[in-house]
């Protein structure tokens, strides 16, 4: 049963479900990202009315397990006539696009939270500097806001784009064919646990790996005011 | 151009309350092109708040600044707070007018010479080429033309004041403006800062300083101001001011200042 032969051809199938738990994870995070910007923004606002709007949409994303979230867009929409009928459900009625949903909207609540601390974190000298030199609103946020956001903001978000790639292993229970469902009907199928869930986790990691090192990567290359001298 | 009559800035009757604390309470200057005019006064005077008032990083309450010859416009809101009418008009001022902070505020993202060419090239609209040459003479001018590639944090902080200098200098501002430039200095740093200042002093550059530094003020200023309180107490040029100024608390304050 552990067979050289076994062990290839459960590497071989995962891999191909990797495609599926990618495509998950790169969508959420992006269109995440996208979402979080927009909750960061109307949370920095200043106008009373978004502000409470950005902390609700955190509090309930962030204070809710996903897995709760991915079943009520999943299993609870679709239990709605309404929802059934209306010009929403040939994308719902899709499990990747609701899985895919599910994490973007959940990844936005922690992103705009990373993205807000870090525009708090931009030093407000260097802020007053930019408008003493004549900078317009928007000048100063693409010169120096953003720039200096982005760089303070890369460790933290770097840990939450390798959740995301964890996060995803939760789709499996909607149908979807990702890495761990993958695992997991192997598993079902065979009897075999270690074999699948050891492979599993050895892709997941793998794939983590590499993102950490473009992560480290992206913040040598943007930060060598970080870096000592000699380098 | 409008006819500014020969003043580089001009500032009358300003007025600015922090909530019920009232820092300037009509403080009235001009300066002439090539005056260099120092502000004194302890700390809480509202000497800082004045310069801030100048460019608007502080919104005056009250008061008509002008900038050769262009009064920036205000207006009242409706809750009677005052506001410039024209965003563009500010933006266009702040770049005549260089600013030279405490605490440096060079932009830490960027080399010594990406900060000098960011607001003349985006800002300014100049040709890149031009604003490069003229940023690495500036470098030159105020001793730091080996370093135009280091980022701010691996100078020290002579170095990055006088690289914040270069690059309100870079502007070609018609009017300096600086805020204690030498108070966040090492003692040992103060010297090389303050003799950059003293240079652009003798180029006949019209500034503004505020600053503790007395023996330098008396020795570069045209005029000093000192404030007390929100208001001019005395001014006059400075051995006018020293010999007899008729301010008891002038006198005060001079007899607690270093030199």
């Amino acid at each position: 049963m552990m067979s050289l032969d076994f062990i290839e051809a459960t590497f071989m199938r995962l891999m191909a479900a990797l495609q599926v738990t990618l495509s998950v994870w790169a969508l959420s995070v992006l269109i995440g990202a996208f979402i979080g910007g927009g909750v960061a923004w109307m949370r920095v606002s200043g106008v009373k009315p978004l502000e409470w709007l950005a902390r609700a949409y955190v509090f309930v994303f962030r204070g809710t397990p996903l897995l709760v979230q991915l079943f009520i867009v999943y299993y609870g929409l679709s239990s709605f006539p309404v929802i059934r009928a209306s010009v929403f459900w040939p994308f719902l009625r899709d499990a990747f696009n609701c899985a895919t949903l599910s994490c973007a909207l959940c990844t936005a609540a922690y992103q705009s939270e990373i993205f807000r601390g870090a525009l708090a974190g931009v030093p407000p000298g260097q802020v007053e500097a930019a408008r003493a030199c004549g900078m317009s609103s928007f000048l100063l946020f693409r010169r120096v806001i953003f720039p200096i956001a982005l760089r303070q903001a890369l460790p933290a978000y770097s840990t939450e784009v390798i959740s995301m790639v964890k996060a995803t292993a939760l789709v499996s229970l909607v149908t979807l064919w990702d890495v761990m469902s993958v695992a997991l009907k192997i598993r079902n199928d065979t009897l075999v646990t270690y074999t699948p869930l050891l492979i599993a986790g050895g892709i997941y990691f793998v794939v983590n790996y590499l993102i950490a090192r473009v992560f480290i990567f992206l913040e040598q290359w943007l930060s060598p005011h970080l870096r000592s001298r000699s380098a | 151009m409008p006819e500014s009559d020969g003043y580089a800035l001009t500032v009358e009757g300003l007025h600015k309350r922090f909530g019920s604390l009232e820092v300037l309470k009509g403080v009235s200057l001009q300066a002439r092109e090539g005056d260099v005019i120092s502000i004194l006064g302890s700390s809480g005077s509202g000497k800082s708040t004045l310069l801030r008032c100048i460019n608007l990083l502080e919104t005056p309450d009250e008061g008509v600044v002008t900038v050769a010859g262009e009064t920036i416009v205000m207006r009242k809101t409706r809750g009677g707070r005052s506001v410039p009418s024209d965003r563009s008009q500010v933006d266009r001022i702040r770049s005549e007018l260089g600013m030279v902070f405490q605490n440096f505020n060079l932009w830490s993202h960027m080399t010594i010479l990406e900060n000098l060419i960011e607001a003349p090239i985006h800002v300014q609209k100049r040709p890149r080429v031009e604003c490069l040459e003229e940023a690495r003479a500036l470098l030159d001018k105020v001793g730091i033309g080996d370093k135009a590639h280091f980022y701010p944090t691996h100078l020290s902080g002579g170095q990055q004041q006088r690289a914040a200098i270069a690059r309100a200098l870079a502007m070609r501002p018609k009017v300096m403006l600086f805020d204690e430039p030498t108070s966040a200095l090492d003692p040992e740093l103060v010297g090389e800062v303050l003799r950059v200042m003293r240079s652009l002093a003798d180029e006949g550059r019209t500034m503004l300083i505020v600053t503790h530094e007395m023996n330098f003020a008396r020795d570069v200023s045209d005029r000093m101001i000192f404030l007390h309180q929100g208001l001019v107490e005395d001014e006059g040029p400075p051995a006018e001011l020293f010999s007899n100024s008729k301010s008891e608390r002038f006198r005060q304050f001079i007899a607690n200042e270093r030199f």
